[in-house]
């Protein structure tokens, strides 16, 4: 049995394999299917200050290896997570990292306000490609990225802050320096790719919202190229996610120079995704004699 | 809930473009109740989507579902052959909660029937006056599997099996003497079914089962969202995909 567990800004996870954003709600689904103690964390459902009813349907469409969604944010509002989720959260011991979202910079101040010192992190959903209002829009400069960032970390005095990047912008590279240089703890990529995919019959595109964020197997190696290009860019750690659907998609992330990885669409095609994934990247150590997955981190080397 | 790796004992083409697969599971899956689904692979790699279906039958450890070839995913799993195997997530969704009904209507459209036999089967005891409706001749399937009922009506939207006409309209002609009213169908039928109810002023509890697309079918990932009539949301998958027709916006 290798090690698995690794430590990010100070914080201890179990093991590097964290729910994503949107795949997951607040855990307690998932935990009908295994017992979701044995992740590393979670990312919670994005949340805003106010409960959102979110898109009409469909909001999920399928492509080959991949799926497109846009649920444009529904949740019940930070004030019922902490309520009703987080205690929840604290008693399976996962790493509970809190997805934020909002319209203005004020909204992004006040939650991580709220939830300062009450959860792990907080992971910043400025890359949100299926809202109007703010969600990517401020994501995709390095000047909004570096602004919403700044107002974020002067709220988060006790809570480390990740920033989640988009995929949909000039330089990877660029933003996720724009929000090391202004105060994120880490930062995690990447979201979806925004897409469409079209209904021959009805000439439509099958989302409600005409287009949704791709995500899946078939974006893994876009991911996995930005994931590197970005850890190469800044000090502070990594996230990579993308696609990863088992245990040797994760190493190959950490090894682009991930610290940690998030798990999203592979829980849909199997709900037991996340637990396989783990014991995947132990047996995986263990067949090449590496103690600590640590090891494995940014180990990467390029052709020359 | 539990996600096994099952069998596929028998895939068959039972009308036209409807297929019944029958799958053994490795073991037990519990309790499954008429209405619960299940979410199977297709068994092709690049279809990340499971599939939503409906137990149409359950015996033992053998469990058939009943879909209509209409996209990739439904031709995927056409293709399956017996001795393939395929992941299913089970059971899932409430089902219908037939309570201490005694004398039941059911209303079926299309392959909304599929769940509505398993529910039939399911509850002996109760009597059922049941309305299908089918496109045409060629779409008719799965009667022989359907329980004694006190009343069976079979139409088509073209008259070419049984009386012509639709499932909704059959169940308002005969008018049985009911405590209870279950349907599942085309969004279309279950509009109609919420509006002669209104119209007629008939106040009998009405449960009905609806369909949206869907990305967990556990209830985490909010993709099959409906609209319930006090405004807020509810899962299809979780919270459904039965609900109480007056809960809902059709």
């Amino acid at each position: 049995m290798a090690n698995l567990s690794v430590e990010i800004c100070g914080v201890k996870f179990k093991n590097p394999v964290i729910a994503a954003s949107g795949t997951y709600g607040f855990g307690r689904e998932f935990n009908e299917v295994y017992d979701i103690s044995q992740i590393g964390g979670i990312s919670t459902k994005g949340m805003t200050l106010e409960p959102r009813v979110g898109n009409p349907v469909p909001r999920i469409a399928e492509g080959d290896s991949v799926i497109l969604n846009a649920v444009g944010l529904q949740n019940p509002g930070v004030e019922s997570f902490i309520e009703k989720d987080l205690g929840y959260l604290k008693s399976k011991g996962v790493v509970i990292i809190a997805n934020v979202a909002g319209k203005t910079l004020e909204d992004y101040g006040k939650i991580c306000a709220r939830l300062n010192g009450l959860v792990d992190f907080v992971e910043l959903n400025i890359s949100c490609p299926n809202v109007k209002a703010g969600g990517m829009a401020f994501g995709i400069k390095p000047e909004s990225i570096k602004e919403v960032t700044r107002v974020s970390k002067n709220s988060l005095t006790k809570t480390p802050l990740m920033v989640k990047l988009s995929p949909n912008v000039e330089s990877i590279s660029v933003n996720a320096k724009a929000a090391e240089e202004c105060g994120a703890d880490c930062v995690s990529l990447i979201n979806t790719l925004t897409g469409m995919v079209i209904d021959l019959e009805r000439r439509k595109p099958v989302i409600a919202n005409n287009t949704g964020g791709v995500s899946g197997a078939g974006i893994r190696p876009i991911a996995l190229r930005m994931v590197y290009e970005a850890a190469h860019a800044v000090k502070i750690p990594v996230i990579g996610m993308g696609g990863i659907a088992s245990g040797e998609d994760a190493i190959s992330f950490m090894m682009a120079g991930a610290k940690a990885v998030q798990v999203g669409t592979a829980n849909f095609t199997n709900a037991n995704a996340m637990p396989e994934i783990i014991s995947q990247m132990n047996a995986w150590l263990d067949g090449h004699n590496i103690a600590s997955v640590n090891e494995i981190v940014d180990t990467l080397t390029l052709n020359g | 809930m539990k996600d096994l790796l099952a069998t596929v004992k028998q895939n068959v083409e039972i009308a036209e473009n409807i297929y019944k697969m029958t799958l053994t599971l490795p073991e037990s899956a519990g309790e499954l109740l008429g209405g619960q689904f299940v979410n199977l692979s297709t068994g092709e790699s690049a279809q990340l989507l499971r599939r939503p279906l409906g137990i149409c039958l359950a015996d033992g450890k053998d469990i058939s579902v009943c879909y209509q070839l209409k996209g990739k995913g439904t031709k995927s799993l056409a293709e399956a052959k017996a001795g393939d195997r395929l992941k299913i997530l089970l059971p899932l969704g409430n089902g219908f909660n037939l309570k201490n009904a005694k004398n039941i209507a059911v209303i079926g459209g299309g392959v909304g029937i599929f769940p509505l036999i398993y529910t039939m089967r399911k509850n002996s005891d109760k009597n059922f006056y049941m309305y299908f409706g089918f496109r045409n001749k060629h779409a008719v399937c799965l009667l022989n599997e359907i329980p004694k009922c006190k009343e069976l009506t079979v139409v088509t939207d073209d008259g070419s099996y049984g009386g012509k006409g639709n499932a909704l309209d059959a169940f308002l002609q005969s008018a049985p003497q009911v405590d209870l009213i279950i349907a599942c169908g085309p969004p279309v039928m279950l509009k109609a079914l919420k509006s002669a109810l209104a119209e007629k002023k008939i106040d009998t509890p009405c449960l009905v089962s609806l369909e949206e697309r869907m990305g967990c079918g556990i209830g985490a990932c909010l993709v099959c969202t409906c609209k319930k009539t006090d405004g807020g949301n509810a899962r299809v998958c979780k919270d459904g995909p039965v609900f109480d027709i007056n809960e809902v916006n059709l």
